[in-house]
């Protein structure tokens, strides 16, 4: 655990600018074994502090890879010296950000950090599972891992806390050939918030999924392209959550609305169907914990949710304390910075589009032709609203049945205009948590979604 | 500040001590200046000092590695220990080993000294000129890098080495508005040694900002054709990049998916394509001078003349293989020019596409890829005719370097890679 150097030094911080002084360790773990071979078992610990000073609407930021008291003097002496130069090279001549209360939310609990054995080991027991029973793979890939972020905050206001992010995963990939020999590949994330010692207790657990993550290969193998066009839908929440992070999430980021988006022209438009309502959840959803609570960002406000769109309509932004300022909004709690030595930036947190009150099997029931879309492999989007996302699983829908696998396509269109053709949203939100999120920095993040039946362009082959 | 040289023989004697058979370390460095500029303005000036080292241990053939930013003596113990724990978790290989004694090689690049107040006033410069020239483009995003590095690396075979480099990074995220109209967003960005030019020179950045003000007014594609794709150096790079990693690389080679797993020395490609990882080119900027299994970077081809002369691979693979290893780690791509004036490959185009980036998936090792064409053009009977949206290319990976149409006698540097214009016919693409 971070020993606490931070809030000492508070009476250091420069009493004529906003400044934050944060100190920060991370941690990951990870083993992966391809095919049986163990290639990767590794470890990384990075820890430091920096601080932020903020002058006349310019930052100045330093950060040195040490938790000491002389460290902590070194970089706010750098960042405040940083914010002088760009006041005197570039300064906007803007005045002190809106204070927030003084406050200190304190650690909730420690976490133990498991001996790196135990992901050597669980891989290797659900990698000789998979070896044993599945005899006509091509190959496969079990991953273990684990990162957390602990961070130790004050700033002037007087705001500050102590808070550790840890989430674990395994992922699994499995690879075949068609008939036809065309490769097709496969992967599961099992895991979630949490050490992975906690989260994976007893790997046969996992066994059913992986049994069901290899029935879906073997259908693939069989499966077709699907026939390109503008398509009836219906999107599985996997999909739903990239959508509403990457094709809706990041126009909305103030910074980047700042930086020409097409949310720049929207607010208070119409951009989705009246059914269509998108929140970026803090710490608490559903009345359940979002799958990565945040709780207290890096500028110091305390977390709340970020609404976005309300039925349709577009409501809000993702904000900094000095964007929010800007726009005349509140601050939510979306700066965050995933080492000590970056920067808060605009980041999302668990953004989700919210459930409705069709049932899934109605909407499958509905569609006379079409596909339903079960899993993606990658997503991409542009600040004007075009996404793609590659649709690594889905079935063909005929007169409301489900059909034959699709082999792995794409999926296209404008965000705006593809939410204004969503007719029915399912009851049940599904969330995804593993990957990272990259905008300078990366970071991790939350995303979800229940069933959207919706007219999209499918790529075919 | 810290002597990276003991710091590096303190942790080769710990993971000794702590019991390795065989032992590696890395130390360094690391001191940066950045400027940001967000939404057209200068935002945030930061300063980082950054220490990193990484352990890597061998016991009885089973490895373990560790990576921590602090160089203090009960850092580094904990850490040696911590690898050959990590190590004894392992299963035994016998492909794990590091490069043989070297003697210690030393190496100086690039500027390591910021010269900040020039780099500022070069930086204010490129946004003056481009409000100048291009005012219709709103800087979403530009951070402008100086990187000073010093790095000893030790393995326990004998082999050292030691640099100190530094570098300038120019990286512009972008696109064009006038009203409620705008572009897509496009990155452009250079990596270099000298202060003495106008940023707005160097790489593609003068070309890619033109690029994307003629994009504001944008054609969906309608129907869909097979022709020829030309990809300017920036998304050839992402091209080659897929095709090399899934073809050529540890990974794929080996798992034995690589469709080019039986290729070595045989013809995967057009005569006309030669490319090479090659650090060493005196154009490309603080290139590699190690690898990270201890051996000294030297130039290789990849394909020869369209011939398959290397795959990409570690020591760890090489030796699970029994394949050549790379001569470095493969992150210079240089890509021999060709014959044809830029200008005379668009001529020469009935109906094609000018792919200026491609939003798509990772392609699988089948190199079937399928995305969405970004920033780019329809080529018609000769000419760049208007800019495209909503437009899907698909394709092969494999089979585009056997459809060469015609690669450029130009070529641009970033200071990473230098790459050519290159045309591959057979290229799918799809509008609405």
């Amino acid at each position: 655990m971070l020993q606490d150097i931070i809030t000492p030094s508070r009476r250091l911080l420069p009493a004529d600018a906003h400044t934050e002084l944060r100190a920060q360790l991370n941690r990951s773990c990870r083993v992966t074994l391809l095919s049986g071979n163990l290639t990767a078992n590794a470890k990384t610990e990075t820890s430091g502090v920096s601080a932020r000073v903020y002058k006349n609407g310019v930052y100045g930021f330093s950060s040195m890879a040490e938790c000491s008291s002389d460290a902590v003097a070194a970089v706010l002496r750098a960042a405040d010296e940083n914010a002088r130069f760009m006041d005197r090279r570039a300064g906007r001549g803007k005045g002190p950000l809106p204070a927030i209360p003084e406050g200190f939310r304190p650690l909730d609990a420690d976490i133990a950090n498991p001996d790196q054995k135990l992901f050597a080991d669980v891989a290797r027991e659900i990698d000789s599972y998979i070896a044993a029973k599945y005899k006509n793979l091509t190959s496969r890939a079990v991953i273990a891992t684990a990162d957390s972020m602990e961070k130790l905050l004050v700033t002037s206001d007087g705001q500050g806390g102590h808070t550790i992010l840890p989430r674990s995963y395994i992922y699994v990939f499995l690879n075949a050939e068609t008939t036809s020999g065309t490769p097709i590949e496969l992967f599961e994330a099992f895991g979630g918030h949490g050490t992975f010692d906690l989260n994976f207790t007893d790997p046969s657990s996992m066994y059913a999924e992986i049994d069901a993550l290899y029935e879906k290969l073997m259908q693939k193998r069989e499966g077709v392209y699907a026939d390109a066009g503008l398509k009836t839908c219906i999107m599985n929440g996997m999909l739903t959550g990239m959508l509403a992070h990457e094709a809706v999430g990041h126009t909305v980021e103030a910074d980047l609305v700042l930086g020409g988006s097409v949310a720049a022209h929207c607010l208070g438009k119409t951009v989705a169907s009246e059914k269509v309502s998108l929140v970026d959840y803090a710490h608490t959803a559903f009345g359940e914990d979002t799958p990565l609570p945040i709780y207290l960002d890096d500028e110091g406000t305390p977390a709340t949710d970020a609404e976005i769109i309300r039925n349709g309509t577009l409501v809000g932004y993702m904000n900094s304390r000095e964007t929010a300022e800007r726009f005349g909004m509140q601050p939510t709690g979306n700066a965050r910075a995933w080492m000590f030595s970056d920067e808060p930036l605009i980041r999302m947190r668990n953004t989700a589009i919210l459930p409705g009150t069709d049932k899934l099997e109605d909407m499958i029931a509905s569609v006379d032709d079409g596909y339903y879309l079960v899993n993606t492999n990658n997503g991409q989007a542009d600040t004007t609203g075009e996404f793609m996302f590659g649709v690594s699983m889905g079935y063909e829908i005929k007169h409301g049945k489900l059909g034959r696998a699709i082999l792995d396509t794409t999926i296209s269109g404008v965000a705006f205009e593809m939410l204004k053709t969503v007719d029915m949203v399912s009851d049940t939100v599904t969330w995804a948590s593993s990957g990272f999120c990259g905008k300078k920095q990366p970071m991790p993040v939350g995303m979800g979604g229940p069933e959207l039946r919706c007219k999209i362009m499918i790529g075919g082959r | 500040m810290h002597d990276l040289n003991q710091v590096a023989s303190a942790a080769l004697d710990a993971l000794r001590q702590a019991g390795a058979d065989k032992a590696q370390c890395t130390a360094r460095f690391t001191e940066t200046h950045e400027f940001n500029v967000d939404g057209g303005e200068f935002s945030l000036f930061r300063t980082l000092f950054d220490n990193s080292l990484s352990l890597t241990a061998i016991r009885a053939q089973k490895k373990g590695s560790v990576a921590i930013n602090r160089f203090d003596d009960a850092a580094i113990s904990e850490a040696a220990a911590s690898c050959i724990a990590i190590a004894d978790s392992g299963e035994s290989d016998p492909a794990w080993d590091f490069a043989p004694e070297i003697a210690n090689q030393s190496f100086t690049e690039g500027a390591p000294e910021a010269e900040l107040d020039l780099l500022f006033d070069r930086t204010k410069e490129l946004m003056d000129t481009i409000r100048e020239r291009h005012p219709l483009i709103l800087m979403e995003q530009m951070i402008v890098t100086h990187k000073k590095r010093r790095t000893v690396y030790r393995n326990s075979l004998g082999a050292a080495f030691e640099t100190l480099s530094g570098a300038y990074e120019i990286d512009l995220m972008f696109s064009a508005h006038e009203g409620e109209r705008s572009s897509s967003f496009f990155g452009s960005g250079v990596r270099t040694d000298r202060l003495d030019r106008p940023f707005i020179e160097l790489g593609s950045i003068e070309e890619d900002l033109a690029s994307v003000e003629r994009q504001l007014d944008t054609k969906p594609l309608e129907g869909k054709f097979t022709g020829v794709a030309v990809f300017p150096p920036s998304s050839l790079g992402t091209f080659l990049g897929s095709i090399l990693s899934n073809f050529a690389a540890d990974t794929t080679i080996l798992d034995g998916t690589s469709p080019w797993k039986d290729s070595l020395g045989k013809t995967v490609a057009d005569s006309r394509i030669t490319v090479s990882a090659a650090p060493l080119d005196e154009r490309i900027v603080c290139g590699e001078r190690f690898t990270a299994d201890g051996f000294p970077s030297e130039n290789y081809d990849i394909i020869k003349d369209g011939v398959l002369n290397s795959f990409m691979l570690s020591l760890y693979v090489s030796n699970k293989t029994g394949l050549p290893r790379a001569k470095n780690s493969s992150y210079s791509i240089v890509m021999k020019p060709g014959d044809t004036p830029y200008k005379d490959i668009i001529a020469g185009i009935e109906r094609g596409i000018l792919v200026g980036r491609f939003s798509g998936g990772e392609p699988g090792t089948s190199g079937d890829f399928s995305g969405v064409a970004k920033n780019s053009f329809l080529i018609e009977n000769g000419k760049i005719t208007c800019a495209l949206s909503e437009t899907m290319i698909n394709g092969n990976l494999g089979e585009l370097l056997k459809n060469v149409a015609a690669i450029s006698q130009e070529t641009v540097c970033d200071g990473a890679d230098v790459l050519p214009y290159a045309a591959f016919g057979g290229v799918t693409v799809s509008g609405k």
